[in-house]
């Protein structure tokens, strides 16, 4: 991962002097651009050799170019004057919609480029739903967006019990009094998402059982059997880890298409191709006994193959 | 002797089908893997996606690729972790990978069905929008849930970074960037 910043892990080291001082050169050099680019765009309107279509493609590629080069020069004046990073800062000039990685883990070079995130069933790592958005926004802000296209996926169903969403788990990242309560209101637990760096109870008693049902307002929507399912799956948590290398096993990590909608798409076409195989490794039972256990409990019958096609 | 040879084909003709399932085991992994997927669901939302965005003008030209053969290769490309190049080249020497891309008979004299150039599925790739490619994720999990094999009941989120890496620049894409130049 490319970073940028205060190197006090690793061995990388950023030299502020030295990047300033040849910022400011740049600036220097760079400064009479929108003049230029204004008179490379009347010599190209008052152009007649060109076709109508090469015009056009010039023209497009020159505005770009312009208005990517006002944005870096704006911010790199910014960043000169010592003034605070905005949360869109461009680090890429060909993609504008990469952005640093704002929280993460502290006293480490900031990251940047893309964040995807997924929403994926704990036991066998089958990942229901992906969003790759624009620049870096929070992890809570992923939440609902996610939740609905789970809700997309599950309104497809048309046989068998109808499919909700009983509880959802994530990390300290996802932690937001706005997003636990949208997810109450959805009828949805939010119990394994932690609120101290304490590990969530995997087996609360009944009287915690109903305490979670109190403080989220669903004590006849949701059961305590599902209290406690949501519990260990919250416990567990940290396997979503081993979905994201699965991930990144198969080239996740490096985005190689172009802009963001190539993001989306490499990320998607990653998703189907990781799902096609935990659905390989569930036909065939070889899961973890957790994951075994996890589908009974759930309710979940014995794979049958040639059952979906 | 030569113009016999040269002939043959139309003389004898073009033979019997190879059986594409007679060649791939039911034990091998690209054809477990392949055999997951909702494929006559899938095609159908790209169809009707393409058709609204991209309606044909004319019925004129060669025939295209079918978006089955398409769809496949592109998944497929991400698990085995091929290239355009590697994963098109495949199709016409690995009988898995045929399988995997729906096709069931294999003619010496092909109607040129399998051969599929990277620049092909370049331009496939690039009109697939955000719409599009949830529409298939949920397609693929509805079909899970459907079959009982995976349950939305409790789910996990989570993020993880990801780098811009700089994009291959291989034959198919300079012939791409070149073709879309006027």
């Amino acid at each position: 991962m490319r970073s940028f910043g205060r190197s006090c892990r690793g061995q990388g080291k950023v030299f502020v002097t030295l990047v300033r001082h040849t910022e400011q050169q740049l600036l220097e050099v760079g400064k009479d651009l929108t003049t230029l680019g204004q008179q490379a765009q009347m010599c190209l309107e008052n152009t007649t050799t060109l076709s109508e279509t090469q015009r056009e493609r010039l023209r497009e590629d020159l505005t770009t170019a312009m208005r990517h080069h006002e944005h870096i020069r704006q911010q790199s004046t910014h960043l000169t004057h010592g003034k605070k990073l905005r949360h869109c800062k461009v680090v890429n000039a060909y993609d504008p919609t990469i952005a640093p990685i704002l929280k993460g883990k502290s006293n480490c070079p900031a990251q940047f480029g893309r964040k995807p995130g997924i929403i994926s069933e704990p036991a066998t790592g089958f990942i229901v739903a992906n969003l790759t958005p624009q620049g870096n926004p929070s992890d809570a802000s992923y939440v609902l967006p996610l939740i609905d296209k789970v809700g997309q996926a599950t309104a497809r169903v048309h046989h068998g019990p109808k499919r909700s969403i009983h509880s959802l788990a994530g990390d300290l990242g996802v932690n937001d009094p706005v997003v636990r309560q949208a997810l109450h209101e959805r009828h949805i637990l939010s119990v394994g998402i932690p609120k101290t760096v304490e590990p969530i109870k995997p087996d609360p008693s009944a009287e915690e059982i109903r305490d979670i049902l109190n403080e989220a307002n669903l004590h006849r929507k949701r059961t305590p059997y599902q209290v406690q399912l949501a519990c260990a799956s919250g416990y567990s948590r940290p396997v979503v880890e081993s979905h994201i290398a699965t991930l990144l096993a198969r080239g996740a990590g490096t985005v190689r298409y172009k802009g963001l909608e190539g993001a989306v798409v490499q990320q998607g076409m990653t998703v189907m191709s990781s799902n096609g195989a935990v659905l390989v490794r569930i036909r065939q039972r070889k899961m973890t006994k957790r994951a075994q256990k996890f589908r009974r409990l759930l309710g979940l019958k014995y794979p049958k193959v040639s059952k979906i096609n | 002797m030569g113009l016999v040879r040269y002939l043959q084909h139309w003389l004898s003709g073009i033979g019997p089908a190879l059986q594409v399932t007679d060649f791939v085991p039911q034990s091998d992994p690209i054809r477990q893997w392949a055999d997951t997927f909702p494929w006559n669901a899938l095609v159908d939302a790209i169809a009707q996606s393409f058709a609204t965005r991209f309606p044909k003008t004319s019925t004129r030209g060669r025939r295209p690729v079918p978006v089955r053969v398409l769809l496949a290769l592109e998944v497929l490309k991400h698990a085995l972790g091929a290239s355009d190049e590697d994963i098109c080249r495949q199709l016409r020497t690995d009988f898995a990978v045929m399988y995997a891309a729906g096709l069931r008979e294999y003619r010496r004299n092909p109607s040129q069905d399998h051969f599929v150039l990277p620049t092909t599925l370049c331009e496939f790739r690039g009109r697939i929008d955000e719409a599009l490619m949830d529409e298939l994720i949920a397609i693929q999990a509805a079909a899970a849930m459907e079959a009982e094999l995976v349950s939305p009941a409790h789910l996990v989120v989570d993020t993880f970074p990801c780098e811009q890496g700089s994009q291959r620049v291989t034959d198919a894409t300079t012939l791409y960037k070149a073709q879309k130049k006027p």
